[in-house]
């Protein structure tokens, strides 16, 4: 079962994240920062990582950072962000290899997204 | 002596004109003296030599006198001639001679000083045709020679009539005439003459020379003054407008620079007169409207405002603009534009403008922005420069300068931008949560009832924290464009802070915080708007339980004053360093503080709080350290002391 880590400080977004994830038959690790994130990183192999850009402690940024360079890892990143300057921020990110996501995003969407990314056929409930 | 040098330095050191002028004078004056000299001297040679020559003549008239008296028996005899020849010999002592001869009607020697003429028959000598002189002089020109010899003949006559009959014109029959001939050599006059003719040449033609020397030095000269002469007169009529037409272009000699010079200094000396002139009108103009109410009036704008004139004279300077530089008006007056000096923003001014003004004394129109370097609240301030060139008619170099301080059109604009990215990114999360729940609720795939509750509840919250998000931002829009008005009425503070209370017991509850509400046992109503002042409490309950670590606590409280009322909200959460006090109440402002930060927030609930306090003409105060809890203040004047205020806030 592919797993997938998210960092997400807004607990409602991260809640129902995780519930539509495993539904969808995903191993779900949930963070509640970048720095929690990264302690899970140390002792999980993830497939994919969804993270918040705004967080508190270790930022959207911080981590992606962390996980390329610090962790070495070249799995599949997307950047959930409520900003309005998405253009400035892609160009920020370029070096990262990262999917931006904007907020508000709609759960099946981003599911079949995610999907996509890990080269799984769309599955149903 | 110590004058005549003096005249001789100031010779040598003239212009070039007069020096030559002067130069030639003495020249002429000098060959002049020379050649009336040298006349003098030839005048009196020749005199010398006519008196010479009348010497030998009258030597020899003696000698032939003294020849007459000798008697003989003829021509022939030789006691006679004997005689002859001793007298001629003494007196050729005594003359300057070639020789000296005695000879008869055929021109044969009879007697001679020179011996190898005797009894010769002299073929150069010129026939002895006239009979009535007694003695001629003529003149003999032997080949190759210049001056001629003087041939003096006298003719001897003697008592005697049996030989000579002298003192008689008409010789008897067989009357033997005999001549005294001489031979002096040329006068000595026809000798030096020569030389003399030739030195008088000379000096004709070096003074011809020197005439034709200062002839040359003054052409050029003479030439540029019968230029600016013809120019002066064909210019005449135009004189008044157009002196630079006055101008000789084609020539590069000294006079045609002086005179250019004098041109052009006269031209600016017109044009000094001009702007002097005008000047002269503007400050009456200004006088006549009141010119110190106008320099008041230009004093009192917050701008910095500079008149410049003259490419480099600070004419005006506002008072701001003094300020600027850090001078006072009588500095500014003694200072020009190269050489003035100032420090921080007034240096960055002053470069600004020598760099605006151009090679042709104009200036160039131009807006800078100017920052400080100097920091003030972790801020520099910002100027704008406007260089405005005015165009007087004739005159160039004049401008006006406008400095703007718009460091706060600055930072308020940053702080919008800073807004909307904040409001866009508080209003995107809730959005979100109500989007992503209420698809959870429709996509039917999860049909636990709880996980139902669950959304309903979210996007109830969510949906409730979206429209205080809008309220929050509309009344800072109208506490921005001024258009909130109080709805003034009594407000019985006791139901308004239950309600408040109430209002955030849910959010409290989460947290576990606990709230109390301690009020007096009596509370008269108070005269104000209460919708605000319940947005006033909410705004600080709401941050007090934001910022307080679950299972703390915060008090409500209210009490009586002297001059009013004072609602106190206070916690014990994680508090505010005092260095961010004054930044917390302003506008989409918020501590610097990290855990602060982390917290959703706009930055809006304390500036509006603060700005609804203040239109009831109270204030609010802060009384916190970080770690250590945070206590607000509200404090509102009564009624009465308040009533005229109030009146003022709504007129206005």
């Amino acid at each position: 079962m592919p797993s997938i880590l998210i960092a997400e400080d807004e607990a409602h977004i991260l809640r129902v994240l995780s519930m539509w994830l495993g539904r969808h038959g995903y191993d779900v690790l949930e963070a509640a920062d970048g720095a929690a994130a990264l302690k899970i990183l140390d002792h999980h192999t993830v497939d994919l990582i969804i993270s918040d850009m705004n967080m508190p402690v270790v930022d959207g940024l911080e981590l992606i950072k962390a996980v390329r360079e610090q962790h070495g890892l070249d799995v599949p990143f997307l950047l959930l962000t409520a900003r309005c300057d998405q253009d400035k921020l892609a160009k920020r990110m370029e070096p990262y290899s990262v999917h931006l996501y904007p907020k508000p995003f709609v759960p099946s969407r981003l599911v079949t997204d995610i999907d996509r990314l890990l080269g799984r056929a769309a599955t149903q409930g | 002596m110590r004058s005549g040098l003096k005249t001789l330095r100031r010779f040598l050191t003239a212009e070039e004109v007069p020096r030559w002028f002067g130069l030639s004078i003495v020249l002429i004056y000098l060959v002049g003296l020379g050649s009336v000299a040298q006349f003098g001297i030839v005048q009196a040679r020749r005199e010398g030599a006519v008196h010479f020559q009348r010497g030998s003549l009258y030597t020899i008239k003696v000698l032939a006198e003294r020849l007459s008296v000798l008697r003989s028996s003829g021509p022939s005899d030789p006691k006679l001639i004997g005689a002859y020849q001793r007298a001629l010999r003494e007196f050729a002592a005594n003359v300057s001679t070639r020789w000296l001869r005695v000879v008869d009607e055929q021109g044969r020697v009879v007697a001679s000083t020179d011996p190898t003429q005797i009894d010769t028959i002299s073929a150069d000598n010129p026939p002895r045709t006239s009979k009535q002189a007694i003695w001629e002089v003529i003149p003999v020109r032997a080949a190759g020679q210049n001056a001629p010899d003087v041939f003096v003949r006298a003719r001897l006559t003697s008592d005697d009539p049996t030989l000579t009959k002298l003192g008689d014109d008409q010789p008897g029959p067989g009357e033997a005439v005999l001549y005294l001939e001489a031979r002096l050599p040329p006068e000595p006059l026809d000798v030096s003459s020569l030389a003399d003719q030739a030195r008088m040449l000379a000096i004709v033609l070096v003074v011809l020379g020197a005439l034709f020397v200062v002839y040359r030095c003054l052409r050029e000269q003479l030439r540029s003054v019968s230029r600016i002469a013809d120019r002066l007169q064909s210019h005449q009529d135009r004189l008044k407008e157009d002196i630079g037409s006055l101008h000789i272009a084609d020539t590069i000699d000294s006079v045609t620079k002086a005179w250019n010079d004098l041109i052009d200094w006269t031209q600016r000396l017109h044009k000094a007169v001009q702007r002097s002139e005008a000047d002269e009108e503007l400050s009456q103009v200004l006088q006549r409207s009141g010119g110190g109410a106008l320099a008041e009036a230009l004093s009192a704008i917050p701008d910095g405002i500079i008149y410049i004139a003259d490419e480099v004279r600070f004419e005006y300077l506002n008072s701001t603009a003094l300020r600027l530089f850090g001078w006072n008006a009588h500095e500014a007056k003694q200072t020009a534009l190269p050489e003035a000096k100032a420090a921080g923003v007034g240096a960055k001014i002053l470069n600004v403008l020598r760099d605006a003004l151009q090679v042709d004394g104009s200036f160039e129109g131009r807006t800078e922005m100017l920052e400080t370097d100097e920091e003030i609240d972790h801020d520099r301030s910002t100027y704008r420069l406007r260089v405005i060139p005015l165009q007087r008619g004739h005159h160039q170099g004049e401008c006006v300068v406008v400095i703007r301080d718009v460091s706060q059109q600055i930072r308020a604009e940053r702080a919008r931008e800073e807004f909307i990215t904040q409001v866009t990114h508080e209003l995107r999360t809730p959005l979100t949560n109500i989007r992503a729940y209420a698809e959870t609720l429709s996509s039917g795939m999860f049909d636990d009832p709880s996980v139902i509750t669950d959304c309903y509840n979210v996007i109830t919250k969510e949906t409730r924290r979206l429209s205080r998000l809008v309220e929050d931002v509309l009344s800072v829009s109208q506490l921005e464009v001024g258009t909130i008005d109080l709805q003034v009425g009594d407000v019985d503070l006791k139901a308004l802070l239950s309600d408040g209370v109430r209002d955030v017991r849910g959010l409290a509850d989460e947290k576990n915080i606990d709230i109390q509400l301690v009020l007096p046992s009596k509370l008269e109503p108070i005269e104000a708007d209460r919708d605000k002042l319940a947005v006033v409490v909410n705004n600080l309950l709401g941050n007090a339980i934001k910022y307080t670590p679950p299972n703390g606590n915060v008090v409500v409280g209210c009490q009586l004053t002297g001059d009013g009322v004072t609602i106190s909200v206070k916690d014990n959460g994680i508090g505010i360093d005092p260095a961010d006090h004054g930044r917390v109440f302003e506008k989409f402002q918020r501590a610097s503080d990290p855990e602060v930060q982390s917290q959703a927030g706009s930055g809006i609930g304390l500036y509006t709080a603060r700005e609804i306090v203040r239109r009831h003409r109270g204030e609010i105060e802060l009384i916190s350290e970080k770690a250590q809890g945070s206590t607000f203040l509200v404090r509102l004047p009564h009624q009465e002391t308040r009533a005229a205020a109030l009146n003022t806030t709504q007129e206005a």
